[in-house]
Parts: C-alpha cells; structure tokens; sequence
C-alpha cells in the first residue's frame, strides 16, 4: 500500500497549478499507484478565516464515495483567529479530520504562541496529528507578494519542547536538517514522521541510519511538487539501506501509525 | 456546566458526523473498486527503461560531489554518463581566481574523468578575467579530451571579455553551459532589494545578448530548477533557438517540465542533475511527455549537442 502523508487540493494565489482537485489528484494517485492521500486545502493558508477551507475541501470530498474512500482530510487551523476551537471541533466531529496542519509563518504567529500551543495541545488530547510544513514553495523563487522566510528542522522543535507527546508530520524538509545533540534526542524520541518530498530527503539513507526506520512516510507535496520524486527517495534505497519490510513502513506503515488508522 | 442541545441540532449533527466518519472509513478495507483504478506503476522500472546522459554535474564541489558519490547516485538512478566539471564558486570580487587556480580546478575534473573514463565527461571553466590565459586554457583542456564549457559569475555572458570565448567555442562547436539566475531583484523585474547574488551573475536577458549577437553559438542556460524563476526563463528564451535548458536543480515543481517543453519544444530542453539526483529524474518522470519525448530529454537532445563537437555517446 501507498499512503501519501503531504498533498492538497485548492489554489496558489501566484502561480497556476496543475492536479490541484480531488478528481485530478485521485487520476495521479490511479497512475501511478497510490491508495490514499492525507489531504489539506490550500486556499487556506491564503483565507483569513480557514475554516471556509475546511468546508470546502469537505464539500469536495463528500461530492463523490470514490473520494471519501481515497482522502484523509487535514484541518487547516489558525489558532489566533476567531472561533478556532469551534472550528477545530467542527473539522473533528462533524468532518472526520484526522489531523491539523498549521502555518505560522503564512498566519503571522509564533509556534510557541500560547495560542498554537493551546491548539497542538487539544490535538494531541484527541489522539490526532500535527503536520507542521517547512516550506510550501521555493523562495528563491517566490512571488513579490510571497514570504522570504523558510523554516529549518531546527525552528520546529520548540512546539515539540513545549508539547513532546503530541503526534507530528514533519513535511517538506527543505533546508538544513542540523540539530544539537539535546534537539535530536527530542525529535528522535517524539513520535514523529518525516515525510520524504523535501529535497534534505536526498540523504534518506543517512538519516535513516540517525533517526531509525520508524520515522519516514512517503509524500509528494503534491500538486506543488513533482508526483515522483518522494517516492523515487524510497524505492531507490539499496538493500542494505533499507529492506522491503523497511520500504513498507516508508510506503504506508509508519503514516498509519501516526494516523492511527 | 452541560451543555443544551435541541432535538433538530442533534440529528443535524449526527447526521454531518456519520458522514464525517465516512470520510475515513473504508480507506484500509478491501476496495476492489480501488484496485481496478489504480495502476501497477512499477517506479524503478520506469526509471531504468530510460538512457540518461546528465547535462549539468559537477565533482569536487563539495564531499558530496565527490567522483565516488556522483558515481554512486548515477548507478542507483541509472545515469549513464554526467558531464562534469568544477567552476570555481566562491568568487567574492576579493580572491583573484588566478589562471593558475582556473588550470588546478581543470585538473581535477581531468582526474575525475580519468578515474570514471567509460561514466564521466568532462567540461573546462575560465576566469575570462583573463582573455590571454583563458584561450590557452580551452587548448589544454580540448587536447585533454573536454568536450564543453561551464561559466560561473565572474564575468557576465554577453560581457565583451567573453566575446574570444565564446568565438573560439563556436568553431569548436561546443555547448557553453553557464549559470544563470532570476529572482526578485535579480532579472528583469522587480528591482526591489539586494539577494545577495554576485554582481556578474548572469540573467535571462544577458544570455538573450549574447544569443542574438552570436545566432551560431550554442549557450546552455543552468538548471532551471536551481531555484530562478523558471516560467520567466522559458517565456524569454522562447524565441532564441541557440538557448537551451538544463532542467537541474533542487525545485522540481510539478509543473515545470511540460511549461518548458511548451514553451521550448522538445528538443531544446537536456536532463541535469547539478547534485540534486532524485528530482532530476523524477521531475522528467513525473511530466506529460510521452516516452519518445523523455528519450529525447534525458539523453538524445544533449548526445546531439556532444556529436557536434565530436563527444557523442555510441
């Protein structure tokens, strides 16, 4: 099985993009083999109030039982604006959400916000993840109107200080992976996956042999970027980096166990 | 306090989460529907059905590049041969890059190459800071079995110190691959603040100079996945044939291989990887085009450039 921890559907405001419903990301899925995606929607990080896409990307899911049996949806939470924990519940109870993703940066707020801290905390007390991105686009690139700012691994690790037992994905690791030694420990001993679409995932073996096999899932961050690459990380791993039961856990066996499901 | 609930807001409710439950409820069941959708793509098979010749690779940039690891990542993906080469990359407009360092930083792509003969090709870079040396340099290093050139930022690609140069490489009928950039305040938009970029680095539009003042050269605009603003590159190289494009780099969004080849054609765009492997391949893999278009892309197109000079791949 194939289980995609990191796509979307839904808008960049600055670029267009392709594959970007959930009928054209299940025909990606369909070629090249992928059963199920955890999905968020984009417009959300771009909407002030996110919960108008949470209810869309709902209403998308729901318009089809092809869809509801192929996507896990993602809440996106702003945890400084209104309502938020009436959102948070809605998304929970009335959507099946089975986690949050949340953008700090894009939201202008800390990650140690007591806010955001407040947030992971009701998560984690739900037994539901926390996907915490890197970076959605390249910078260096990025539209006059886009940020400038990326995280490192490094400027995620005070939310898991302040909140260790919560369950996190850790998606699209992009730029520097160095930690101190006191950091490492707490990532390695939180339960936490990388997901392997970031292009610092051009060193899975390495870090595979740092962090241990429980830590890696597939993703593509999808329909950003290329469908390929985050599974080709995997799949071109030698034997003796990792065996098929370890490509299995990468393929689909550690994103069900942080999902739960 | 117990919260009140009305009877309609109950079924309401209940009704919504039902649905919500739903959503993620025969996701690990068996799904005969499921299965007869989704195809077998079998990924590593994709990946060694297609010939690669790597337009744009480097050794002893970094312990990453070193020849052993280069050759490494190619057998894994199925790279059959890398061009490479050493630009020297730290220029500060303090440290000379004296022809001297230029002739060492050729010398060891030569040894590369001498290590890897049956993998690895090898391409020259310059300081064209100095006209004299630089032309006795792509002697050498022609005699010696280089078959391109690669530039850096020292100086810009239509600057005049470039102009012997890029004649010399024309009768050699040689590709110039030189790196290039674009991003807000570095291209022709947006002039809004420093990035930082060397001063001479060259932009879209300098390349586009040097093209239309010399229609017979052949430029290789670096990866554009190096993170520049790559729909910008190809709407402003559309209309110059003697430019073309490596698509190396770390981006590799999903879009950027078909908008080049609609921008580009087919046949003006060459794999590379410049030390980002997976994407290099995956990005290629991942696009629209169809099988005759991928051959093109990851070895004809460039193989095509090489048998000009005299350095085609049997």
């Amino acid at each position: 099985m194939l289980l995609d921890i990191n796509a979307y559907v839904g808008h960049w405001p600055f670029k267009q993009l392709k594959y970007n419903t959930c009928n054209t990301l299940l025909e990606r899925m369909n070629k090249y083999g992928v059963d199920i995606s955890v999905v968020s929607n984009l417009n959300g990080i771009f909407y002030k109030n996110t919960q108008s896409a949470n209810e869309e990307l709902f209403d998308e899911i729901n318009a089809g039982r092809r869809f509801r049996d192929r996507f896990i949806p993602f809440a996106i939470i702003n945890p400084i604006y209104a309502g938020w924990k009436d959102d948070l519940e809605t998304c929970i109870t009335e959507m099946g959400m089975k986690g949050i993703r949340i953008y700090p940066l894009y939201h202008d707020y800390e990650l140690t916000d007591p806010a955001c801290i407040e947030l992971v905390e009701m998560v984690r007390d739900r037994d539901l993840t926390v996907a915490l991105t890197l970076r959605i686009v390249d910078s260096r690139q990025r539209s006059w109107m886009d940020l400038e700012k990326e995280w490192e691994l490094k400027d995620i690790v005070p939310i898991i200080r302040e909140v260790p037992d919560a369950k996190y994905m850790i998606l699209n690791v992009a730029n520097s992976t160095r930690l101190t030694d006191e950091e490492m420990d707490l990532l390695k001993k939180a339960d936490i996956v990388f997901d392997t679409s970031g292009r610092s995932m051009n060193k899975l073996g390495e870090l595979l042999s740092i962090y241990g096999k429980n830590k890696f899932a597939f993703g593509t961050h999808s329909p950003i970027l290329d469908y390929l690459t985050g599974l080709l990380r995997i799949e071109s791993l030698r034997d003796t980096e990792a065996n098929n039961e370890t490509k299995e856990l990468f393929r689909s066996g550690n994103a069900r166990r942080i999902l739960g499901i | 306090m117990a919260s009140k609930i009305n009877r309609r807001k109950f079924f309401k409710d209940t009704a919504i989460s039902a649905t919500g439950m739903m959503l993620t409820s025969n996701l690990l069941g068996c799904n005969p529907e499921r299965e007869s959708e989704k195809s077998s793509y079998e990924l590593m098979k994709e990946v060694k059905k297609y010939r690669k010749l790597d337009a744009h690779a480097h050794v002893y940039l970094s312990p990453d590049s070193d020849p052993e690891v280069v050759i490494d990542f190619a057998d894994r993906l199925g790279i059959e041969k890398l061009c490479v080469s050493r630009p020297i990359t730290n220029y500060s407009g303090t440290e000379p890059e004296d022809p001297e360092q230029v002739r060492e930083s050729n010398d060891l792509v030569i040894k590369a190459v001498k290590q890897y003969p049956d993998r690895l090709i090898g391409f020259l870079t310059l300081n064209p800071v100095y006209p004299k040396e630089s032309l006795e340099e792509i002697d050498r290093c022609v005699d010696l079995g280089m078959a391109g050139y690669k530039g850096y930022t020292q100086v810009k690609i239509n600057d005049p110190l470039y102009f012997p140069i890029i004649e010399k490489f024309i009768n050699l009928k040689m590709i110039m691959l030189m790196h290039g950039f674009c991003q807000l305040g570095l291209g022709g938009y947006r002039m809004k603040y420093d990035i930082g970029e060397a001063p001479n680095t060259s932009i879209p539009e300098d390349f586009v100079d040097a093209a239309k003042r010399y229609p017979e050269a052949m430029f290789q605009f670096a990866h554009i996945g190096g993170g520049a603003d790559w729909e910008y590159e190809c709407k402003l190289f559309k209309d110059y044939p003697n430019i073309y494009v490596d698509t190396s780099g770390s981006n590799n969004e999903e879009k950027m291989i078909d908008f080049a080849v609609k921008y580009l054609g087919e046949n003006r765009l060459f794999y590379g990887s410049d030390g980002s492997y997976y994407q290099g391949v995956g990005k290629i893999l991942a696009s629209n085009l169809n099988e005759s278009q991928k051959e093109k892309i990851f070895f004809d197109n460039y193989n095509n450039i090489l048998k000009k000079g005299g350095n085609g791949v049997a």
